[in-house]
């Protein structure tokens, strides 16, 4: 189980303060979602928190252990998979080498290894599970397409689909809804859905998309001017006055 | 003992100068395009060589020929920017390549045209001697100082004050911005690059009638220049100026103490200390992070 | 293209230059052309796997090919070690300089790691030319010798022929040619092509991008520096001028116009831009021209390489679409 802890976390850029003395705790699993208006500073906690940028001051504990500061590839490992919220795929792969790239060993000295020993086994099972994915996201006559020939919505599912073969613990989705068409938001809300009961974990969803993230998240955190104004159930916070002002105001 | 420190010091502002000219130009344009151009080098060169053309063939006048030297590489940096670097925009790596494949074909043009060998270029600026102090040096080396510094002066005041500058400015903070905010962006790319080849042009026509045009002749600079923005800060233009200067004065005084062959290696190891002690340069801002 | 028909075509590729010495007995300057060929193209593996696969542009890459050069020159007639333990020294030495030079550049922006790679070269180029002592300067570093002779099948084999050259210097292409294909294809290789594509992306998938950045760099600078000790020992003179920028200039057009980020293409590229020039012997800097206007061209309207535009056609042929470059 995965406990997220994040203690007073600061960050300037310039004269702007993204984040300012954030505080959270995310214990046990379950899709959460974190909104807020422009510039209240949910990318730069998101950046924090799956790594490559350093706060200012403040944690970050992952299961009780600091993790602040460290570069992506260590939080990658340690269980932390996020996507971006402009969708970052391999486009001159195709959509099952994505997968299985997502998929494969990353350690240098492992990857060594694979001239040692020869597992088909493994493979046979990677390459399976990869396939699975694809039907679930209904992209497996793309599995042998280039991943830049898909449609943006189509790339997204695959954004999504990579980052989940990983079987991260904590899993950060930047803005997954935006740009998709209206259309398939449902059917991207249902494989989200999906997942998570396949393998519950703590689904980590920033959004804009109100409707969307509402009927997806079971608790809800607003993030305002760097700090958390709001947490509870979609129905409270949506009902909230302080939340509404922020928004408007 | 002092005196030889005077006169090299003299001698590392004047080389200095050069370096500075190379690398203006290119830290403009890599401010605004993100891009560096790696062929600022044969660009130069090609202005040193039309200088001599034009100043042999065509006109009487150094002053002259220089100018028109500017101009050509400035319409030859305007069509390098258009039809080479804004089709592959975006892409570093190619246009990296392409500007590769520029050196290559200015270079051997040059040589296919003048030949090989170094070409003399006289003019009467190197015979024309002034005293400083105890030493003399000819008005060619103190000349190059102060056009120097005045053209760093007018760039400065360029940027500063006019309108186009400021867009200039504005467009190599942000170009989102600058588009929204209704700035031409694609004019300020193609002068931009025609301001940083001038710059360039400027440089070769200059250093010309000191040290023999010949095809090879950018090289150099073109590095000095780099190391002087490394060094002064990847985007700064102050940075361009004082990175430019410190490793021509470094470079010459340290000729004092270390064999003379060796010369070029300062502006190399500037290089490797800046980047493992303040990778930023002097006037570097911190850089964040990835990417 | 099918496996089946791939393979077959390089084991009759293979077939025909392990019999060239035969086939082309009364005209020894085809194997001699056929030599520099190969002692080109191994560099070019090396570049590919650094440029073509993993994206990093290094402007002075046969400088690396220097050291391993000049290192093996001064070991074998200097310190009078063999050739063959020179080669493997050698080789390191420049995958050693490698290291070092990726150590302090390629954790930043991709910009550093192409300055520095240039001026790298160009210090190298003039330490070659003014380090009279030990590189004898300009004139070159003659009196190299050939590989010491080994016992093959009871006869013992001497390297001084043309023959027995061309057969060393293709098995070494070969077994370079079959490495690049063995990376490739691997777990590393798929790494590689990540962070190519998009490294900030392969980084939150788990890769530790500096690391395999540098291997590769120091790979790719060692296979330069194995094909550098071969050039000079065939001529049996190591000479400033084969290391200098235009020369790397030079392995960056064979590595793009043959095909960057494909297996063949360093194959094809130095087929073009070192077989085909010994013979046409056009007047050699309208060629350069032509050729600096080809990598511009390429890189504008065919960035895949000859490689690329070949995949292409068999695709098209095979009835498949064309892969989309984004």
């Amino acid at each position: 189980m995965t406990r997220l802890v994040v203690r007073d976390l600061r960050k300037r850029y310039g004269g702007i303060a993204a984040l300012a003395g954030i505080a959270l705790e995310i214990e046990r699993p379950g899709i959460y979602g974190l909104i807020g208006p422009n510039g209240a500073g949910k990318t730069t906690l998101f950046d924090i928190i799956a790594g490559g940028i350093a706060p200012d001051s403040g944690e970050v504990l992952l299961d009780g252990r600091s993790v602040t500061g460290l570069p992506s590839h260590r939080m990658a490992a340690l269980g932390v998979a996020r996507t971006f919220q402009e969708c970052r795929i391999l486009l001159e792969e195709t959509c099952l080498d994505n997968l299985l790239f997502a998929a494969q060993r990353k350690d240098f000295v492992a990857t060594l290894g694979q001239f040692l020993s020869r597992s088909q086994a493994a493979r046979r099972a990677q390459r399976a599970e990869a396939m699975r994915l694809l039907q679930l996201v209904r992209l497996e006559d793309y599995a042998e397409v280039p991943a830049a020939n898909l449609s943006f919505g189509q790339r997204r599912l695959l954004e999504i689909v990579s980052t989940f073969i990983t079987a991260p613990s904590l899993f950060l989705l930047d803005e997954p809804a935006s740009g998709v068409n209206p259309a398939l938001l449902e059917t991207l809300s249902d494989f989200i859905r999906t997942m998570y009961a396949e393998r519950p974990s703590v689904f980590f969803l920033v959004e804009h998309n109100m409707e969307f993230i509402m009927s997806l998240a079971g608790d809800i955190i607003v993030m305002h001017q760097g700090a958390v104004l709001e947490r509870g159930t979609p129905q409270a916070v949506q009902a909230s006055p302080r939340v509404v002002e922020a928004y408007l105001g | 003992m002092t005196d030889a420190i005077l006169e090299q010091t003299l001698n590392g502002l004047m080389m200095g100068s050069i370096y500075v000219l190379v690398a203006l130009g290119m830290v403009l344009i890599y401010g605004v395009m993100q891009v560096v151009n790696f062929a600022h080098g044969v660009l130069f060169t090609a202005g040193g060589y039309l200088a001599h053309f034009f100043y042999t063939r065509v006109l009487d006048s150094y002053p002259l020929a220089i100018l028109l030297s500017m101009v050509s590489l400035a319409a030859i940096g305007i069509a390098i920017e258009r039809g080479i670097f804004r089709p592959l925009s975006g892409n570093l790596r190619n246009q990296v390549i392409a500007s590769l494949g520029l050196i290559l074909a200015i270079e051997n043009l040059l040589v296919a045209l003048w030949g090989p060998n170094a070409l003399q270029f006289k003019v009467p600026t190197t015979e024309m001697l002034v005293s400083v102090g105890e030493l003399r040096f000819s008005v060619h080396h103190l000349g190059i100082i102060v056009i120097t510094l005045a053209m760093v002066a007018l760039l400065g005041l360029f940027l500063k004050f006019t309108r186009f500058g400021t867009a200039i400015r504005a467009t190599s903070q942000s170009r989102e911005a600058a588009m929204v905010v209704g700035i031409p962006v694609e004019r300020v790319h193609w002068s931009t690059f025609a301001i940083g080849t001038m710059l360039a042009a400027l440089g070769g026509a200059l250093i010309g009638p000191l040290f023999l045009v010949f095809p090879q002749m950018g090289d150099v600079p073109l590095v000095k220049g780099l190391a002087g923005i490394l060094l002064g800060g990847m985007g700064s233009v102050p940075g361009a100026v004082v990175g430019g200067m410190i490793i021509g004065v470094v470079e010459s005084v340290s000729t004092l103490y270390l064999p003379t062959d060796y010369r070029d290696s300062i502006a190399f190891l500037a290089m490797v200390a800046i980047l493992l002690a303040r990778p930023q340069g002097i006037f570097g801002v911190r850089m964040r992070g990835e990417d | 293209m099918p496996r089946a028909v791939t393979g077959i075509l390089l084991l009759a590729l293979l077939a025909v230059l392990v019999a060239m010495p035969r086939i082309a007995a009364g005209e020894p300057y085809v194997l001699h052309v056929l030599v520099l060929c190969f002692v080109y193209a191994i560099p070019a593996v090396g570049l590919n796997l650094m440029l073509g696969y993993t994206g990093l542009v290094s402007l002075g890459h046969m400088a690396f090919a220097g050291i391993g050069a000049y290192a093996a020159a001064v070991m074998m007639v200097d310190a009078r070690f063999g050739f063959w333990s020179s080669l493997a020294l050698a080789t390191l030495a420049a995958g050693a300089a490698g290291v070092a030079i990726g150590v302090v550049c390629l954790r930043f922006r991709s910009h550093f790691f192409m300055i520095v790679t240039l001026a790298f070269g160009l210090v190298l180029h003039s330490v070659m030319n003014n380090w009279d002592e030990v590189t004898r300067g300009a004139a070159g570093f003659g009196g190299i010798p050939r590989p010491s002779p080994i016992e093959l099948l009871g006869e013992r084999f001497s390297f001084a022929p043309l023959a027995n050259f061309y057969y060393l210097a293709l098995a070494a292409a070969v077994v370079v040619f079959a490495l690049q294909r063995l990376v490739v294809r691997s777990d590393i290789g798929r790494v590689l092509a990540a962070i190519r594509q998009d490294e900030r992306l392969a980084r939150a998938r788990g890769v530790n991008a500096l690391l395999y950045k540098t291997a590769v760099f120091a790979l790719g600078s060692a296979i330069a520096g194995f094909g550098g000790v071969l050039q000079v020992s065939f001529l049996r003179v190591a000479a400033p001028a084969s290391f200098s920028l235009a020369e790397s200039i030079n392995s960056v057009l064979i590595v793009i116009v043959g095909g960057a980020g494909s297996l063949a293409g360093p194959a094809l590229g130095a087929l073009l831009f070192v077989a085909l020039p010994e013979y046409l012997r056009v007047a050699s800097e309208w060629r350069f021209v032509i050729f600096g206007v080809m990598l511009v061209a390429i890189t504008l309207f065919a960035p895949r390489g000859l490689a690329g535009v070949a995949a292409d056609l068999c695709r098209r042929i095979g009835g498949k679409p064309p892969v989309e470059r984004p």
